[in-house]
């Protein structure tokens, strides 16, 4: 075990995979409702102006690197 | 090199800690993490996470075998989670869901998960904590889960279902908010969510029941890298979406406002003249809205805090910046007449808004349609207030609004019976308060309004540093 500086909680240790199973199912449920409404032609409103992807893309540091310098 | 110049708050992690020298921050690494930080170098971490703007960048500047020592790039003024904007906290919480998935997608996780790991810099949340990444164990659950929910998912939660204003418990919580109190302070209706109930409440009950196995006859849960990384998208995606239920009043402030175009104009030429002519690199304007009047500012300052006890105002700011990307603006929520306390232990691990704003030393106060509140509203006498602006930059711009105007005719009529006692707000009164803690290098009424401008020098015995 590691030495923690803080309290990670027994409980939330264990949960995780019922948390996971949960995320699971809304995550899959989500990604079906996006190709049906792909499928069926209703657009997607897209609010990302504020707030980005996720992901920190090795493409993204690229580009930052060039329009940084 | 000895601990005792080791900075108050830093002192929780064994790995390193940092300390100031000769006035500059650096980071002393301690060989308990040496394998870590060789790892993470060597695998590029440092650098990809700083060139995406994601992680404070740092030079090393030397290696012995009892420790190196590395510089981060300065961070001029830090705001801590309880001063931000729901917006900002949010940018905050998904920032560092961001490095997590990025780390275990690169065989890393972090430690901890702690909203103090992040401040705001250069119009963006930045992770300052280099380290807090450690090496990922396969099959093994996130071992910072928890305290992403107390410190970030939780007080977003409360702020969406009980306003902004929930943001402020972090200061008393510095630990995060206790999960079972998240839970029972929820609405019901919560319960019937998937995402709510599993991260929040079922934790409460996990926790609760686990909370006496101290001899860890618990056995060790295992959890895939793939579960993993469902639980940050979906946290991700939750909290990308949050919102506060009550609405921005804040777009259209300045409509509001009983002042003609043409003395709003006048106000911002005085303004601009003295803060040119001052050579002004750096201002706070206390009371700054939504950072309308210190982007009418024409001059470039290194940096601008503009604060507000408004959490929309600060958040429309916020807003404004991000999407303009302004990188010399620093929003933040302060409350003039209760500014942030010094918390933590000995009261020395967070400090005060008067110890940071003191150490910062900004060249300019901007205190406009501000007096009149503080006098009026919060009863805080002429004298209090010039010691308070006296006590952190060297020049003050304040606007005194005089007993004829129309917003202090308003404040006064809601003392009823006691507006007798309010008598002493006058000019004069003003003058003779400020004029004992400041001098006097200009004074200008704006035309068309009952209103006049100051620039005030602090007098030389008034620094306190």
């Amino acid at each position: 075990m590691y030495f923690l500086y803080f309290d990670p909680g027994l409980g939330a240790m264990i949960i995780q995979a019922i948390v996971a199973a949960v995320a699971g199912v809304i995550l899959f449920s989500k990604n079906l409702m996006y190709k049906i409404k792909l499928f069926l032609g209703i657009s997607k409103p897209v609010d990302d102006e504020l707030f980005d992807d996720i992901n920190v893309e090795d493409t993204d540091i690229e580009n930052k690197k060039t329009s940084d310098d | 090199m000895t601990t005792n110049t080791r900075h108050s708050s830093s002192f929780r992690d064994p790995s390193g800690y940092i300390f100031i020298d000769e006035g500059i921050l650096k980071r002393s690494i301690s060989p308990i993490y040496f394998k870590q930080y060789e790892a993470l170098k060597k695998a590029k971490i440092f650098e990809n996470l700083s060139k995406a703007g994601v992680l404070i960048p740092h030079t090393e500047l030397s290696v012995s075998d009892k420790e190196i020592v590395i510089q981060p790039e300065q961070i001029p003024f830090i705001t801590y989670p309880y001063e931000w904007s729901f917006n900002q906290y949010k940018e905050a919480a998904l920032l560092t869901l961001k490095l997590q998935k990025y780390c275990l997608e690169h065989g890393f996780s972090l430690k901890d998960a702690t909203a103090f790991n992040i401040t705001f810099h250069k119009g963006k949340a930045v992770f300052v904590d280099t380290l807090s990444f450690d090496f990922y164990e396969e099959n093994t659950p996130w071992r910072a889960y928890k305290q992403f929910i107390t410190h970030f998912l939780g007080p977003l939660v409360l702020a969406h279902f009980h306003g902004a204003q929930s943001l402020k418990l972090m200061s008393n919580f510095i630990d995060g908010i206790p999960v079972n109190m998240l839970s029972s302070m929820l609405p019901f209706k919560t319960k019937l969510n998937p995402f709510l109930y599993s991260n929040i409440h079922l934790l409460a009950k996990f926790e609760d029941k686990h909370n006496e196995d101290y001899k860890g006859e618990t056995k060790q849960s295992k959890l895939s890298k793939k579960a993993q990384l469902n639980i940050i998208t979906s946290l991700y995606d939750y909290i990308k979406k949050l919102s506060l239920k009550e609405h921005s009043e804040w777009g259209n402030y300045y409509d509001k406002t009983n002042y003609s175009d043409a003395a709003f104009i006048e106000k911002a030429n005085i303004i601009n003249n003295w803060v040119t002519n001052l050579n002004a690199k750096s201002i706070i304007d206390v009371g700054g809205n939504d950072g309308t009047f210190v982007r009418q500012i024409n001059h470039n300052f290194e940096l601008a805090l503009v604060c507000d006890i408004d959490n929309n105002a600060v958040d429309f700011n916020h807003k404004t910046l991000k999407s303009k990307k302004e990188s010399n603006m620093l929003p933040f929520v302060l409350d003039a007449l209760n500014p942030s306390p010094a918390v933590g232990f000995e009261n020395k691990e967070r400090q005060s808004f008067i110890e940071r704003i003191t150490k910062y030393a900004p060249d300019v106060t901007l205190a406009l349609a501000v007096i009149h509140h503080m006098t009026l509203s919060g009863n805080v006498p002429f004298e209090m207030s010039a010691h308070f602006f006296a006590s952190f930059s060297e020049h003050l711009i304040i606007e005194f609004p005089k007993r004829e105007d129309s917003w202090v005719q308003r404040l006064l009529n809601t003392k009823g019976e006691f507006k007798a006692h309010f008598d002493f707000y006058t000019i004069a009164n003003f003058e003779s308060c400020y004029l004992n803690h400041f001098e006097l290098i200009e004074k200008k009424p704006i035309e068309n309004s009952h209103r006049v401008m100051f620039l005030l020098r602090r007098k030389s015995n008034e620094r306190k540093d």
